[in-house]
């Protein structure tokens, strides 16, 4: 079966989707009650998409289709609201973040349907160990080729997105001493990594898609775990890496990030090289380690400079392109956690202030529901 | 000579008995993947005074406050599971337990009328049957590694039925001191007195023992021995002043629960230590009973299993929906409420001191405490294998 055709849309429109924890009030540890949640959920409206995970401690949520931040931002607030409230019925907490700190993967059921039984079978002790919660945002493109490009141009941001969202400094009960340790877990299927360098739909979808599908390998997009991957039967282009936060505002503030610099490198349309990813896996793992604190190496001129400074030089570029999109308030938000630091440092700072990982997650669960930790 | 080897042999009994407990236990366990503790309960009966006569009649003795840590141990877990939360945020919950508890009082109390018993067995039957035993359910939720709505509410449902039942069975054995010993003071002392006193001391070790074990250090491990050894404290307390051990620990590893500054390390079901604590306490609890007290009355012991489980089968199932859940998982609920022998054995042996044999008044409480000995623990395990809350069982690891 060949590649569907890419239904190019509106520009610039955005989605995102949230995959979140589902934790035990008494230990904190993760709980499978996605069923329940999903049984509760489903008696009234839900303000947006809600569905089930592979494993049964996890819930995606996602949100419609928005240009406008202020709108993301109030229906994930509104989704945050009604989880929050479900939850409370059924003494389960939910929370945000990369990696649970201390669940044990050998422990996870995997959720009741058929692709993810598939899944389990295939990739075995991956597939639980794949207990990790991401956010991906959508970014709706004009064109196939659009996409492609927007893709590739946004390589040398992607540390930005990686540093601002960590939250997943805790794996396995210990402290990985990463910022997100959730990417490291990404990395370990063997088609995760970055697209091919391919600037042109019909190469892509003909020539490489096809052979790949003809090896047998993968059988459709969803196969692929890519950092950023086309999603052709939404005509998007969707960002990967972000851990989930611990707050939807700063879900929101992350896909207007990723929004802005969509309408800017559209705007520049500088072209884009294969060499620009000679430099992929370090700056990316530097981010993943090192957080707001990383080195990178600029992809062109192959000096090195402070992450930080990248991304408040950046948020700076951006200030014309979000105010007219209005999200200046989202820019603002993410202006604050380059200076003050990322959930992973927040995630740190509660586990030694409250003595152990149990405090620490209830911390977290706190900061889901908008409540000062 | 001989009196040496009686001696001997007296004094190996109980290590004996648990010995053939636990075997019968992994057999249940093995080969009929039945509960464990069904086979306890059951080794504890065969092996008892009044029928093999391996065990002596172990009530009153210094076996009897080991079982009281043991149950101790058990509510404390218990009480840390407890989010009181959770009744603010989903009223029908409260609803649920208020009916499912009382509706079972008032029910088993005009069945038992109805089959004759005088009013005040009648009251404590009635009374004693509120509760589900605690034990049997954490022990088989423990042992089947469950998680889930009707785990969660079977543990919450168990912990306010017991509440409840000591509340009501206190009064009650209040009253009867009033209306056959005489005297207003000490019907008051043994039920509000002492129900209010119990709850205090375990809310008082509720604040100490956190702040020890932050002085002591940040979040160690040792939190297990630290609870375990201020629960056998918080025992040995309650029995010199004859206050509710069972109250008092209940309450203790509820305020725990608030209080945790440090969260506790204490693994479920107290490790090694709670496993042969749960041996001696099912052993100990039927052991108790004797074949006379078990051989009669079983029309009245069967009438009241059956209006017993209904009714909480019934409230539990009745308000599902509006609590959250489909009704499915809530009949399943009530189904795992089923047990009630411990706690209240447990219950029994601790109000002798007022002097009321219940057993020889209630004709028909052996059999039925027996029965659901045996059959409680499988309808919890049963009704949590229906509902798919069980998890891969402790001790065998997933190839």
């Amino acid at each position: 079966m060949a590649l569907e055709a890419f239904k190019a849309g509106d520009a610039l429109t955005m989605g995102v989707e949230l995959e979140l924890q589902l934790v035990d009030l008494t230990d904190f540890d993760l709980t499978p009650a996605a069923a329940d949640m999903l049984f509760l959920l489903g008696k009234k409206p839900f303000p947006g998409d809600v569905k089930p995970e592979i494993t049964e401690s996890m819930i995606e949520i996602s949100t419609d289709v928005h240009t406008d931040y202020g709108a993301l931002l109030g229906q994930l607030g509104q989704m945050r609201n009604a989880l929050v409230e479900a939850g409370d019925r059924l003494n389960v907490g939910i929370c945000g973040g990369g990696t649970h700190p201390f669940q044990r993967w050998s422990e996870q059921r995997i959720f009741d349907k058929p692709r993810f039984q598939e899944l389990s079978v295939l990739y075995g002790y991956l597939a639980k160990q794949f207990t990790v919660f991401g956010q991906h945002v959508h970014i709706g493109c004009a064109s196939a080729d659009e996409g492609l490009y927007l893709l590739h141009a946004l390589n040398r941001y992607l540390p930005h997105f990686i540093a601002l969202s960590a939250s997943s400094p805790f794996l396995q009960g210990v402290d990985t001493l990463f910022d997100s340790a959730r990417l490291n877990s990404v990395f370990a299927f063997p088609l995760s990594g970055r697209a091919p360098f391919l600037l042109r739909w019909e190469d892509f979808a003909d020539d490489y898609f096809a052979k790949m599908e003809s090896t047998g390998v993968v059988k459709s997009m969803k196969d692929f775990y890519w950092d950023i991957r086309p999603k052709p039967e939404y005509g998007t282009i969707e960002l990967r890496v972000c851990d989930t936060p611990l707050s939807v505002e700063r879900a929101a503030a992350l896909a207007a990030y990723l929004q802005a610099l969509c309408r800017m490198l559209r705007e520049q349309g500088e072209p884009v090289s294969e060499d620009d990813y000679l430099v992929y896996n370090y700056n990316r793992f530097q981010a993943c380690r090192f957080g707001l604190d990383a080195t990178l190496v600029h992809p062109r001129r192959h000096q090195t400079l402070a992450l930080r400074d990248d991304v408040l030089a950046t948020l700076a570029q951006l200030a014309p392109h979000a105010a007219a999109l209005g999200s200046s308030g989202a820019l603002e938000v993410l202006r604050r956690v380059a200076g003050k630091g990322n959930h992973a440092g927040d995630l740190r700072r509660w586990q030694s202030e409250s003595g152990g990982l149990r405090g620490m997650v209830d911390a977290a669960v706190r900061t889901f529901r908008g409540d000062e930790p | 000579m001989l009196d040496a080897v009686a001696n001997s042999l007296a004094g190996m009994a109980w290590p004996l008995a648990l010995l053939l407990a636990w075997l019968a236990g992994e057999a249940a366990s093995r080969w009929l993947s039945l509960p464990r503790v069904c086979a306890y309960g059951l080794a504890g009966f065969a092996l008892a005074s009044g029928q093999l006569g391996l065990l002596p009649a172990p009530a009153g003795t210094p076996v009897a406050l080991v079982a009281d840590f043991a149950i101790a141990l058990v509510l404390f877990e218990l009480g840390q599971r407890i989010n009181l939360n959770w009744l603010r945020h989903n009223r029908w919950l409260a609803v649920t337990s208020l009916v499912e508890a009382f509706g079972t009082f008032v029910a088993v109390l005009l069945v038992a009328r109805a089959l004759g018993l005088a009013p005040l067995p009648a009251l404590l039957l009635a009374a004693l049957a509120m509760s589900s035993s605690p034990v049997a359910a954490l022990r088989v939720a423990n042992e089947l590694r469950c998680s889930g709505q009707v785990t969660e509410r079977m543990l919450h449902l168990s912990a306010f039925n017991c509440v409840f039942a000591v509340l009501v069975f206190k009064a009650i054995a209040g009253y009867w001191v009033l209306t056959s010993a005489g005297g207003l003071f000490p019907a008051l002392w043994s039920s509000l007195v002492v129900i209010g006193v119990s709850a205090g001391i375990g809310a008082m070790f509720g604040v100490a023992v956190p702040t020890l074990l932050r002085w002591q250090q940040r979040g160690g491990g040792n939190a297990t021995v630290i609870f375990a050894i201020a629960t056998l404290l918080l025992v040995s307390l309650t029995h010199a002043l004859q206050f509710s051990a069972l109250l008092a620990a209940l309450v203790f590893g509820l305020v725990v629960r608030y209080r945790r500054i440090v969260f506790s390390g204490a693994d479920r079901g107290f490790g090694t230590l709670g496993g042969l604590l749960t041996i001696l306490l099912f052993v100990f609890a039927s052991a108790t009973l004797s074949w006379p007290q078990v051989a009669q009355g079983a029309g009245l012991a069967l009438a009241v299993l059956a209006v017993r489980t209904l009714c909480k089968v019934g409230a539990c199932a009745a308000f599902a929906g509006l609590s959250g859940i489909g009704w499915r998982k809530g009949a399943l609920t009530g189904l795992a409420l089923t047990p009630m022998s411990v706690f209240a054995i447990l219950l029994l042996e601790q109000t002798r001191h007022l002097g009321i044999d219940v057993f020889s008044q209630v004709a028909g409480l052996g059999l039925l405490v027996l029965v659901l000995e045996l059959l409680g623990p499988v309808a919890t395990q049963r009704a949590l294998i229906l509902a798919g809350e069980a998890g891969r069982e402790e001790g065998r690891n997933g190839a």
